[in-house]
């Protein structure tokens, strides 16, 4: 579908709106990019200077030197990789049989996961946190995978998906005689990439960008992660705010490159969830 | 399934297999959410009737802690700040989210690249973001500021720092934070609304605000209500974004539930109380809910 | 499907049951005596953990929670010291943020942490962990080694709640106030003395603003923290910040807000908005004088030697109310204490007894922090210190030093709101008189639930 475009004075409008709105939005990184380049004491200085007179490059080497960046870095990463593999797969597996299998209990279930989507963490954090101490797990990466790689909202955007998907499809599969694990494997897996590719999105933003589960549950430096890492620059007495945000426009480029690479199966996955009809 | 169910033994059998292999495809994930978050939620819950300090026993409390937060000031300016964020946040949220993907869709060059753009507050750290805004909206020297009052505004509003305009501020910041992701849904939907419906109604003479009415809302009903069920949840569990921008301040004008939660378990140790208030949360938004999807046959018009 | 349900719920109690399985949730009475409660907890904690037998020649590992190690050098410093007294003890220094410092202990004793040396940051968090039974009664240990508290000058009995005293300070910053030499010079007006009054201090503070816009010397500073107007109103000894009426506070407020809407200060809201720093505005040499902790000492003498700053500055004591005793000042205290769960309770005792003592202080003087324990020969070294100026030395003498926030089980309800009605007096959305009366009457609730 398309609208019909009035040609001239209509087209430079909506350029001359979109463009001044992409700045409004960029605004903010654009002054995380000058503040990452000025000394700590002139990052808060007014009026604001948007381009530093001295550029401090060496900002970006120093956040590698002050903390140990690549080990941060590189736990982020493990656990994103792990806990969005774990919550494709279990997903999906889930949000099929919710979708399209007939079993007792399955509206009971189902119901429990959404009806745990309303309830804020903060409010079973602690309950959580001592049972996941008492089975040994404080102060590892496991504790973080157990804890989010089982959600209820990779379960609900699935079955949202399969959902949409017609029934004679899989009727005629099981006329042909394939098990349900056939069907989920050969048929329903491959249809479901763009739903797949969005969850990615999803589950890998929200564990890069996680504060408060490494907060309570990481202690050892080797383990950390990104955001933990960042807090490292805000001390008792000071903070260097230059070199947070170096560090976190260094930590945005791989979520960003992640997003270009989704992108495209990504605004397909989410017309698929059943928002169709 | 769509076959009809028959009354042999072979019939029974094939339902209890099929159970069981309905089961094995839920059981990771189920097993996982059962022990490690429903758990815990369960007992938060239980929690809302005891007393507990974090570190001694456990003792009955019964309905004290509701009705203490019959009495708690804090409570009360909380539940209607979460309401007036929710308020705020929800219809322009979508509004936006709506209008970009509106402007988005048509043949434009650069479409993804500003679409991208409108994406990324979404992805970037809140922590980061929080300074940039209180940055930006700093009463004496942020751009915003200065910009107004070379329009002539003499007092422009001190946002954060004044208690009538910090909620403001924070519903802009998610606004602004939100609707990149939101828009992209929109834009999804918008897509599949298939063309021959507009070509139909030009043959029958509409012009273009008779198709957005008529085509375009109609049609994107189903995702609407996808996103409102979102957002409104989302909106009421908001916790990270106002801790990091104004920690629930200036005094207590930004202090929603979720904080009030996090303080009264956090900086006074009373988790019973604070699984009260948790308690009172999920009720709200559960009820909310439930309307939603109740009206939902109402107007959403699946194809 | 009904039976579905109850069979659920079933299991689902069952599994909680068993996850709360180990005691310390059975619901109890809740008249039995506190000591009670405690005994249970530390009980309950002993026998899930293996006990292993100490000897007293076998290596022992202690660890201890701290924070902002890349810039506080006397942690590692005085572990090595001690270390190299006990070469069969190590101790490992685990690193906390310091933002989110006590929120992240509190969880790890709530879990059942055993980590042995806690650091305790501030008297809220002391306690919290306190009232819950998490840190031990140091009392018998004290005892058993004759231990005089008395070296720490009033600190040791700030730190005891009905009776028992379950951490060791080591370190005891006070309020003190540093100036801009270069600034009074320009300006032709004497540097603050030793003994001025709050009056005096206004006075001086309202000749120093000059300049406008970006070029304006504010004549002094206030932190946004809610104690650095508060610390002037305890200082008469006549009240603490845990009051039934706080219509004591009255005058310091006025004195500050007036500041604020005269523009001798900078105003709250920009403060909080751009997050400014007191280091940073001072280093800028945008303020004449700054009321501040003598912690600042070391972080501007590092500022000297790294070139980041070359102005003179100077340090005085703290202004006081008038009819007070010069000398009198607020202090701020960190701590060692030994977790209820530690394996290692007797090892840790003596660590923290070192840490504390005459000589971690010595360590500490020379990394330039101010020990708890105070004597002239410490003083000394510290004034010793390049960098410090001469008149540091006269400027550190106290006359009595109050804690600014007192030992209380509710202090953490009441420091919430203490911080929210500071806020709205300062950002002037209240009046004074508003602001100390929702004061009185919000924590007069708070003490009586």
């Amino acid at each position: 579908m398309s609208y019909r475009f009035r040609t001239g004075l209509g087209r430079t409008l909506t350029y001359i709106l979109l463009i001044g709105l992409a700045a409004v939005m960029l605004l903010p990184f654009f002054w995380m990019l000058s503040a990452s380049l000025k000394l700590d004491k002139d990052v808060f200085g007014f009026p604001i200077q948007w381009i530093p007179e001295v550029p401090q490059w060496s900002n970006y080497a120093k956040i590698w030197t002050r903390i140990p960046f690549l080990t941060f870095f590189a736990n982020t990463a493990k656990l994103t990789v792990i806990i969005t593999f774990l919550q494709l797969l279990t997903s999906s597996l889930a949000g099929y049989a919710f979708a399209k299998l007939q079993f007792k209990g399955r509206n009971f279930f189902f119901l429990a996961y959404i009806a745990s989507i309303a309830i804020p963490w903060q409010s079973y954090m602690v309950p959580q946190f001592i049972m996941m101490r008492r089975m040994g797990l404080f102060d590892t990466h496991m504790s973080l995978i157990l804890l989010q790689a089982f959600s209820a909202f990779g379960v609900f955007l699935m079955r949202q998906f399969f959902i949409s998907i017609p029934n004679d499809l899989i009727e005629a599969a099981r006329m042909d005689g394939l098990s349900e694990y056939g069907i989920y494997f050969r048929i329903m897996l491959p249809l479901s990439k763009p739903a797949l590719a969005t969850l990615t999105i999803f589950t890998s933003v929200f564990v890069w960008n996680d504060f408060m589960g490494p907060l309570i549950y990481l202690n050892s430096e080797s383990l950390k992660t990104i955001q933990l890492g960042l807090r490292l620059f805000i001390q008792q007495y000071s903070a260097n705010y230059a070199l947070i945000m170096a560090a976190s426009l260094v930590s945005l480029i791989p979520i960003i490159v992640l997003f270009l690479a989704f992108q495209r199966f990504f605004i397909e996955g989410i017309a698929s969830t059943g928002i169709k009809g | 399934m769509n076959l009809p169910r028959q009354n042999t033994a072979s019939a029974r059998r094939r339902t209890i297999k099929d159970t069981l292999i309905a089961y094995s495809f839920i059981l990771p994930n189920l097993l996982g959410f059962a022990i490690f978050t429903l758990v815990p939620m369960v007992f938060s819950l239980v929690l809302a009737f005891m007393n507990w300090d974090g570190a001694n026993v456990v003792s009955w409390a019964g309905l004290g802690n509701f009705k203490q937060l019959l009495r708690d000031t804090t409570f009360r300016i909380a539940l209607i700040n979460t309401f007036y964020y929710v308020i705020g946040t929800v219809p322009l949220t979508m509004a936006a989210a709506l209008g970009l993907a509106l402007l988005l869709n048509q043949p434009l060059r650069g479409r993804n690249f500003f679409r991208t753009t409108f994406f990324f507050p979404y992805v970037a750290s809140l922590v980061a973001v929080a300074v940039v805004w209180n940055m930006l909206f700093h009463p004496a020297v942020g751009p915003v500021n200065q910009l107004l009052m070379t329009l002539g505004i003499e007092n422009p509003p001190r946002w954060t720092a004044d208690v009538n305009w910090a909620m403001p501020t924070v519903i802009l910041a998610s606004i602004w934070k939100g609707m990149g992701y939101y828009m992209v849904i929109y834009l999804a939907a918008l897509q599949g609304i298939p063309a021959y419906l507009y070509e139909a109604a030009e043959i029958d003479g509409a012009n273009a605000w008779q198709k957005f009415r008529n085509v375009t809302l109609p049609m994107l009903t189903p995702a609407t209500f996808f996103v409102s069920i979102m957002i409104t949840i989302a909106s009421f569990k908001v916790f990270d974004l106002i801790l990091v921008m104004t920690g629930g301040g200036p005094g207590r004008a930004t202090n929603v539930l979720v904080i009030h939660t996090y303080n009264t378990a956090f900086k006074e140790f009373r988790f019973g109380y604070s699984s009260a208030i948790a308690m009172v949360l999920f009720v709200i938004v559960l009820v909310i809910t439930i309307v939603q999807f109740r009206m939902e046959k109402r107007w959403v018009s699946y194809m | 499907m009904k039976k579905y349900y109850s069979i659920s719920l079933l299991v689902i109690l069952m599994l909680i049951l068993a996850a709360c399985g180990g005691g310390d949730t059975t619901p109890t009475d809740t008249s039995s005596a506190e000591t009670q409660q405690v005994e249970t907890a530390v009980e309950t904690a002993a026998e899930e953990v293996a006990v292993e037998p100490e000897t007293a020649n076998e290596p022992v590992t202690l660890k201890m929670t701290v924070w902002d190690i890349a810039t506080t050098p006397y942690w590692q410093a005085v572990v090595d010291a001690y270390e190299a007294q006990n070469p069969d003890v190590k101790v490992e220094l685990v690193e906390i943020s310091s933002q989110e410092y006590q929120d992240k202990v509190n969880i790890m004793l709530s879990g059942g942490d055993d980590t042995d040396i806690i650091t305790v940051k501030d008297i809220p968090g002391y306690s919290a962990m306190l009232t819950r039974g998490q840190i031990v009664p140091l009392n018998s240990y004290v005892a058993a080694d004759g231990l005089d508290l008395s070296v720490y000058s009033g600190a040791a009995e700030e730190l005891t709640f009905e009776g028992s005293i379950y951490a060791l300070p080591f370190r005891s910053d006070i309020w003190i106030l540093y100036y801009n030499k270069d600034l009074f010079d320009a300006a032709g007006v004497d540097y603050p003395t030793n003994d001025m009054t709050w009056e005096q201090f206004d006075a001086i503070a309202r000749e120093m603003t000059s300049g406008s816009g970006a070029d304006t010397v504010y004549g002094t500073h206030f932190h946004t923290w809610r104690s650095t107007v508060e610390l002037g109103t305890v200082q008469d000894g006549q009240n603490t910040v845990i009051a039934t009426d706080y219509n004591f506070m009255k005058p310091m407020y006025d004195m500050v807000v007036a500041m604020q809407n005269d523009g001798t200060i900078m105003d709250y809201g920009s403060l909080k908005a751009g997050q400014v720093h007191y280091s940073g505005v001072f280093k800028n040499e945008q303020v004449a004088m700054l009321p501040m902790g003598s912690w600042f000492i070391g972080s501007l003498i590092t500022a000297k030697n790294e070139g980041e700053i070359d102005f003179n500055w100077g340090v005085a004591k703290y202004p006081h109310p008038t009819g007070v005793a010069a000398g009198t000042t607020a202090g701020t205290l960190t701590s060692l204490a030994i977790n209820t769960n530690s394996q290692n309770k007797d090892a840790a005792w003596d660590f923290i007894k070192f840490y504390s003592g005459p000589e971690g202080a010595k360590v500490l003087a020379a990394t330039g922090n101010l020990p708890a324990v105070r004597n002239t020969e410490i003083l000394d070294v510290f004034s010793a210190l390049e960098g410090v100026p001469p008149e540091a030395n006269e400027a550190l003498q106290t006359a009595a030093v109050r804690l600014e926030l007192p030992m209380h089980p509710k202090v953490g309800a009441v420091e919430q709101i203490l911080n929210e009605e500071h806020e709205l007096i300062m950002t002037n959305s209240v009046s004074v008189d508003e602001g100390l009366a929702e004061m009185t009457s919000r924590i007069t609730e708070a003490l009586n639930q």
